[in-house]
This record gives structure tokens, C-alpha cells and sequence, in this order.
């Protein structure tokens, strides 16, 4: 096996996770200031103040418990759909509230897609599922090039492009999830939330998704919500790191942020004791 | 160097059976099967000498001149066809009404409602309550608030719209079932893409909920065929002997079988027993067309 | 598959490749500077050096991120640890360099006598050789090579010895024994740039086999 001779100078272009600096250069996409969120009172996750950056990678890791999927569900007001969600504080998205009493939550969530942790294709067709979105919103052009650009985006045309009337329920785990990706990328959206989008999925699945992740960067911002911190490691430029606080007088737990800094930091010399303990699985 | 090993018991006999618990056990276990079997045949066996007796009593009569005829005085000359095609009607009504209240109904009830209101809490409450009212009760209350009180009269649509009172809270009921067991993935996955909330209800949630509310629905149909207290109740009076209208008197199969019975010819009770097996041969087919359309649909989340 | 890390990985190894040509370059002109005794080329290797503690602090950098963001295993985590001794060993190389610079322009002010300056100049051009085989063998991942290198180094061994030889003769000139003496080191120095290229042939044999084994033993 030959290695190859490359240029290393055009090499050091290659991003490996950029560093803050060069994030922070990049335009805002979401600024987050005092962020609370309570449940029927109960206070899930409290004082988070954090930005996001246009075509970056961010990873919210942390035990269970710490808030993170209640923290990423904030981004495009899913929240608002569970009954006694609460939430308090500024997010400001490209600079306007998003929880401005005007804003339409359904045009938010055009513009802001979500990915889920358990693949959940509607049980319709290949070709329904990724014409859901453009149909319900009424987008004009046509509908079989949105199809077919979305799954190509979502590196699943191939696979499927002979079969796009068969039913969406019979691909496999990992072609599913990459359908519901192809379904959140036909909208056109500016941002895609996943929320532990390969814990369902086997490790070659997940390593395509990341790859996937990687492409995409270049033309939307992710933000991801992970269990699995080597999966922020390969995938994240920057990485918040949440952790539970437990309320002494009452024993109620909340979560809160710990630490969020490029992921090049978070896994080399993170600031924070409680952060090098959970990377280093010292945590608990 | 301390050479650690693993603990094991080596000198673990386990206990011998005792001998007398062991032989107990099974004897047990058998008596208890032998007595499951004995309901069985119990129940199934006292249903399969009914039918077998109706069908055997009513065979005689079994003929095109029951579902083509008209009643008449004269036993050999009798048919049912006006009682069939009231019975065909009242069904075709309750299914008009039922189903496009009953599925609104369980669609607001189950998507819409915010369950911390009490009055939605009661309402769930006392839906059982309202599949569990013997359809008597709807009868009177339907002499009194449709045929009389609206003015309505003894007509083929009171007759319906009382049957679907009877029904509507086992269509709502069914309906629920399905739109319950629809799963919330596929809920949270449309609002995520910047669905309405009537746009997740109309494309995701009914299109994956119909076969279970079609099953429902039968069911209830099949249900609604089969009374009779009710229709007695408004009126549906026992001697037509012309085809019923919507607006007109009329008799349903169930009230035709049982004026027969009531006579003292006895040709007449194996006509009774003839209609009968109709009304059966109805309702099972019916419910066959459920069961089919439930396994066709049924699927695995 | 995993592009990125791919992409990290031949990013890597180009970066030591890279500086192994330049460690090259450096061989090359110390040795023409001994044979010319040019005290200006001597200057431009101690200036070339810092380039390459650079390259070297950028290596263990990158690959201190690679090991903590990819988490490499089986050939990727052998690889990782083969290029960071190797880099480190190219380093060294760099520093012996220096060394020779150094020591020609202390002696340039004295006479240079052939014998021993043939036997210098053909330890430079061995070691020349066997650096390059070992960074081409690495790049090949040719362990026959790699393990063919300890008989050139046999062969600096020697010409060290037959240098030191020559010198104890020198015992009745102080100016040739003074520049005699620190021939002795620049051939020392040679003979540890040709030690550095067989430990980069070992770690060439350690990332295809994945054992690690002294080509030769310390007693030879």
C-alpha cells in the first residue's frame, strides 16, 4: 500500500474542526442569552447563554438528564407543542426574537429542520415522504427536482431512485434516517437540528451519517445533540458540554452549561473540571 | 505472587425434588386446563346448538320469495323484502351520520382538546358511560325529542337518527383507538417540516388512522342493524307492505322477525327463525368486511 | 468513509515526508560545506534548523488533535505513533546537522587532511542514502527495505571507526589532532543520523507488523 504524496500546504485547508476563532469570524446564526426552560414549573434547564455560527458544526454532549434534547427542541419551538413547556430568556435568531409574539412558529420550523433520534418516516411512499414538506407549504417549482436534489444531498438518490413509489418503511434503519434528512433538506432550510440522529443506527450507518454532516456544513449550520462524545469529537467544531446541578435544599436537578468552546479545546484542555471529567469517562 | 481465582462453589448439590410437590404441580396445571376447555365448550357449544337449531327450524322457509316478498297474513306467501331494505337503509343512514360526527368528534377529542379543562375531562369520562346506555333509553329519548319533539314522525330517518345515537359512542370510541395508535413520531416528524396543525391532522394522522376507523365503523353498523328495542320504540310499525321511504313508516328486520314470533301459525316461527338466519348472514358479513380490513391494514409501528 | 480523518492522516504523513526532504537538503549541505569547507552554507543549515523544529512542534500538535478527536485504532493508531517517533527521529537528524555546521566552521581555520575528510564525506553521503531509503520505505510501507538498512549503517559504523583510527595518529600535530578531534565528532554525529534512519526503518516495520523490533542489539 502506497502512501500518498500530498502538498501539505494545501493540506492544512482541509478542515479538521475549525478553531474558534475562525467560528467566531463567521456570521451569527443564533444567539442564545439566559435561556431557562420549566416544565409544568419544574425548571429543566437554566442560564444558558451560547451563539451558533453560520456553517458549523455544533454538538451539545452531556449525561442524560442535563437538558440538552430540551435545549435543542428551543431552536425551532418544538417545545411549544408539549403542554406546560415554559421557556424563558432570548433566542435570537439572526438577530430577531424567535419567540417574538408575531413570529410564526410554522414558518420557523421551514426555515429551521429537525432530524430525529429515531428514524420516523411517514408511512407513505420514498417520493411522499421527501414531497411532504414542499407540498404543505405550498412551494412552487418542480416537485420531482426538489425530490431528487434532496436525496442527492442526503446521499441516498442512488439507492433509491428506482424505487422512489415504494414504501419508505421498508428501507433500512440507516436509509431511513438518511430520508429523514433528504426530508428536512427539501424545504430549503437554513438550519438543521438533530437531535442523537445515529444513536439508533449501526456503526456504519453512523459513519455515513457523519460524513453526511460533513458536506452539509458548507451549506447549512447543524447543531447536533449527542450521547456518544467521540461522535461530537469527529464531527463538531464547536461543542457545548451540559452536566446536571442538583439542587441541595430540594434535591430537584436541573441542567445547566458548563463549558462551550471549540471542540478541539473541550478535547485537549478543557477549562473546567467537570468537563475533563466526562470526557475522560471519570464522570459519575 | 497472590494467584487470584475465581470463586466457585464446588460443593453445590442442589436439593433433590420433592417428589410429592412435583406430582402436585402437574395435576394442578392439568385440572386447570381441563377446566379452561369445559367453559369453552360451555360457551361456544351453547352458541353453535342456537344457531344450528335457528338454521334447522328456518331452513324450510329459506327461499328468494323471503327476500323478494312482501309480509303477508298467509305464512307461505310472506317476504321480508321491505323489512331488508329499511334494515339496508337505517344502515346506510347510521353510517352517514355516525361516521363524519363520530371521526370529528374523536379527532377534536383526541388532537385538539387541552385534557387539563375539566369539562374535556368529563367528556372523556362519560363517553363510556354513553356506549354502556341500553338502547332502550335512546329509543324514548328519541320518541321524544325526534319523533315528537321535531316533529319528525314514525319515518326511516328518525329510525336512523336514533341508531346513530346508539352507535356514535362506539364509533367515537374506535376512532380514538386509531388516531391513538397513530404514533407521535409521525406527528412531531410533519410539524417539524412546518406543518399546520390541521395539515398534520388531515395528511399524517387520518390517512394512517382510516383502517381503524373503518373497522370501527362496521362494527357499529353491524351493531345498529342488529336492535331492535329502539326501533320498536318510534314506531316501526309492524305491518308495511310496500317499499319504506326516507320519509315514510317503515319495519326493520329485527321488528319483522319478531312480530312473526308472535304468531300463532306456526309456519310463522319458522319464517321467524328464516329471517334470522338473514339477519345473521347480514351482520356476519359485516363483520367478516371489519376483520379483512383490520388485517389487511394492521400495521407494525 | 470518514473522509475528514482520511484527510487528516495524509495531511500527517505529507508533513513528515515534507520535512524528512528538508532534513535531506540539510545532509546534503553539510556535507558539501565539510568537503568545501564553506563556512557561509554552514550558517545557512543552523538557520534551516528552526524550520525544522517547527514542522516538528506542528506534527506533535496535529497529531496530539488527531488522537483526541478521532480516537485512530488498529493501522491509523499505529501509523499516528510511528509518524510521531519518526518525526521525532527527522528532528534529531536535523539537530546532528547543526552540529556538523558548527564544528566545521570552529575547525574551518585549519588544515583538512584527505583521508579523513574522504571517509567523512563518504559517511555524509551514506547517511544521505539511508535517510532516503528509510523515508521511501516508510511511504512504500516496504519493511524488506526498511529491515536492508542496518547493513548501510554497518557501513558508517565502520568508516566512524576507521576515522577515530585515523586521528590517534595525529597525536604529534596539535593543529591536525585539534581539527583531528573534532573530525571524531562529526563523524559521530554522522553515525547517529545513520542510527535516527534505522529507527525510522524499525517504526516502518512496527506500523506494517505491529511489533517493534530492534533491528540490531545494542552489543553489536
Amino acid at each position: 500500500m502506497e502512501a500518498p504524496r500530498i502538498d501539505s500546504g494545501r493540506i492544512a485547508e482541509v478542515a479538521h474542526g475549525l478553531d474558534r476563532a475562525e467560528v467566531e469570524r463567521r456570521e451569527k446564526v443564533f444567539s442564545v442569552s439566559d435561556l431557562s426552560v420549566a416544565y409544568h414549573g419544574n425548571v429543566a434547564l437554566d442560564g444558558v447563554d451560547l451563539e451558533v455560527h453560520k456553517n458549523t458544526v455544533t454538538a451539545f454532549i452531556g449525561p442524560s438528564g442535563c437538558g440538552k434534547s430540551t435545549f435543542i427542541r428551543c431552536f425551532n419551538r418544538m417545545n411549544d407543542l408539549i403542554p406546560g413547556a415554559k421557556v424563558s430568556g432570548n433566542v435570537l435568531y439572526h438577530g430577531e426574537d424567535l419567540y417574538a409574539r408575531d413570529v410564526d412558529a410554522v414558518e420557523i420550523r421551514r426555515r429551521i429542520g429537525m432530524v430525529f433520534q429515531k428514524p420516523n418516516p411517514f408511512p407513505k411512499s420514498i417520493y411522499d415522504n421527501v414531497a411532504f414538506g414542499p407540498r404543505v407549504l405550498g412551494m412552487k417549482g418542480s416537485l420531482d427536482d426538489r425530490v431528487e436534489q434532496a436525496l442527492r444531498q442526503a446521499a441516498l438518490w442512488d439507492e433509491v431512485k428506482d424505487r422512489l413509489k415504494d414504501g419508505a418503511l421498508g428501507l433500512s434503519g440507516g436509509q431511513q434516517q438518511r430520508l429523514c434528512i433528504a426530508r428536512a433538506l427539501a424545504v430549503n432550510p437554513d438550519v438543521i437540528l438533530m437531535d442523537e440522529p445515529a444513536s439508533a443506527l449501526d456503526p456504519i450507518s453512523t459513519t455515513r451519517i457523519e460524513d453526511l454532516m460533513h458536506e452539509l456544513k458548507r451549506r447549512y449550520t447543524i447543531i447536533i445533540v449527542t450521547h456518544n462524545m467521540q461522535q461530537a469529537a469527529r464531527v463538531a467544531d464547536m461543542t457545548a458540554f451540559f452536566s446536571v446541578l442538583v439542587n441541595e435544599e430540594g434535591g430537584r436537578r436541573h441542567g445547566i452549561l458548563v463549558e462551550y468552546d471549540s471542540t478541539t479545546k473541550i478535547f485537549t484542555t478543557p477549562s473546567d473540571k467537570r468537563t475533563e471529567d466526562y470526557v475522560t469517562g471519570r464522570f459519575g | 505472587m497472590t494467584v487470584i481465582e475465581p470463586h466457585v462453589e464446588r460443593d453445590h448439590v442442589p436439593a433433590p425434588d420433592d417428589a410429592t410437590t412435583r406430582q402436585g404441580r402437574a395435576w394442578k396445571n392439568r385440572l386447570f386446563k381441563l377446566a379452561m376447555l369445559f367453559c369453552m365448550f360451555v360457551a361456544f357449544g351453547t352458541l353453535a346448538v342456537l344457531l344450528v337449531d335457528t338454521l334447522v327450524t328456518g331452513w324450510p322457509a329459506l327461499s328468494s320469495q323471503l327476500l323478494t316478498g312482501l309480509p303477508s297474513t298467509v305464512a307461505g306467501e310472506a317476504g321480508a323484502r321491505p323489512a331488508i331494505l329499511a334494515t339496508l337503509y337505517l344502515g346506510a343512514l347510521v353510517l352517514l351520520f355516525s361516521v363524519p360526527i363520530g371521526v370529528l368528534t374523536a379527532i377534536y377529542l383526541e388532537e385538539y382538546a387541552n385534557r387539563e379543562r375539566w369539562w374535556n375531562r368529563a367528556i372523556e369520562v362519560n363517553i363510556q358511560n354513553l356506549a354502556a346506555v341500553p338502547a332502550i333509553v335512546y329509543g324514548i329519548l328519541g320518541l321524544a325529542f325526534i319523533v315528537r319533539g321535531i316533529g319528525v314522525g314514525r319515518v326511516v330517518l328518525a329510525g336512523g337518527l336514533i341508531l346513530t345515537l346508539v352507535v356514535l359512542p362506539t364509533v367515537v370510541v374506535a376512532s380514538r383507538e386509531a388516531i391513538r395508535s397513530v404514533p407521535d413520531s409521525i406527528r412531531q416528524g410533519a410539524f417539524a417540516l412546518g406543518a399546520t396543525k390541521w395539515q398534520v391532522v388531515w395528511r399524517q394522522v387520518l390517512p394512517a388512522a382510516i383502517p381503524g376507523m373503518a373497522t370501527g365503523a362496521i362494527l357499529a353498523l353491524s351493531r345498529a342493524v342488529g336492535e331492535t328495542a329502539p326501533l320498536i320504540m318510534v314506531g316501526a310499525i309492524t305491518y308495511v307492505a310496500f317499499n319504506p321511504t326516507l320519509m315514510g313508516p317503515y319495519t326493520a328486520l329485527p321488528v319483522q322477525i319478531y312480530n312473526w314470533t308472535k304468531q300463532p301459525d306456526a309456519d310463522f316461527q319458522v319464517l321467524a327463525a328464516a329471517g334470522a338466519v338473514v339477519l345473521l348472514v347480514i351482520v356476519l358479513s359485516m363483520n367478516a368486511v371489519a376483520i379483512v380490513l383490520r388485517n389487511r391494514y394492521r400495521r407494525q409501528w | 468513509m470518514r473522509v475528514e480523518f482520511q484527510g487528516e492522516l495524509d495531511a500527517l504523513e505529507a508533513g513528515f515526508q515534507e520535512t524528512g526532504e528538508i532534513v535531506l537538503r540539510s545532509i546534503r549541505g553539510v556535507v558539501d560545506a565539510l568537503r568545501t569547507q564553506d563556512v557561509e552554507l554552514c550558517d545557512e543549515v543552523i538557520a534551516f534548523d528552526d524550520e525544522i523544529d517547527d514542522r516538528y512542534h506542528s506534527l506533535e500538535k496535529q497529531i496530539e488533535l488527531v488522537l483526541a478527536r478521532q480516537t485512530p485504532v488498529a493501522t491509523d493508531l499505529r501509523l499516528v505513533l510511528a509518524l510521531l517517533h519518526s518525526g521525532l527521529h527527522v528532528e534529531r537528524m536535523g539537530d546532528q546537522c547543526v552540529t556538523i555546521a558548527k564544528l566545521t566552521k570552529l575547525s574551518s581555520h585549519l588544515d583538512t587532511k584527505q583521508t579523513v575528510m574522504e571517509s567523512l564525506v563518504d559517511m555524509g553521503e551514506r547517511c544521505e542514502e539511508m535517510v532516503k531509503v528509510s523515508l521511501d520505505a516508510f511511504a512504500g510501507r516496504d519493511v524488506e527495505t526498511a529491515r536492508g538498512l542496518h547493513r548501510l549503517d554497518d557501513l558508517v559504523d565502520r568508516a566512524n571507526r576507521q576515522v577515530f583510527g585515523e586521528v590517534l595518529g595525529y597525536v604529534n600535530d596539535p593543529e591536525a589532532l585539534e581539527w583531528g578531534m573534532r573530525q571524531i565528532t562529526v563523524a559521530r554525529c554522522f553515525e547517529r543520523i545513520g542510527d535516527n534512519a534505522v529507527d525510522i526503518g524499525e517504526q516502518t516495520a512496527f506500523l506494517v507488523t505491529g511489533e517493534f523490533a530492534e533491528f540490531t542489539d545494542a552489543s553489536h
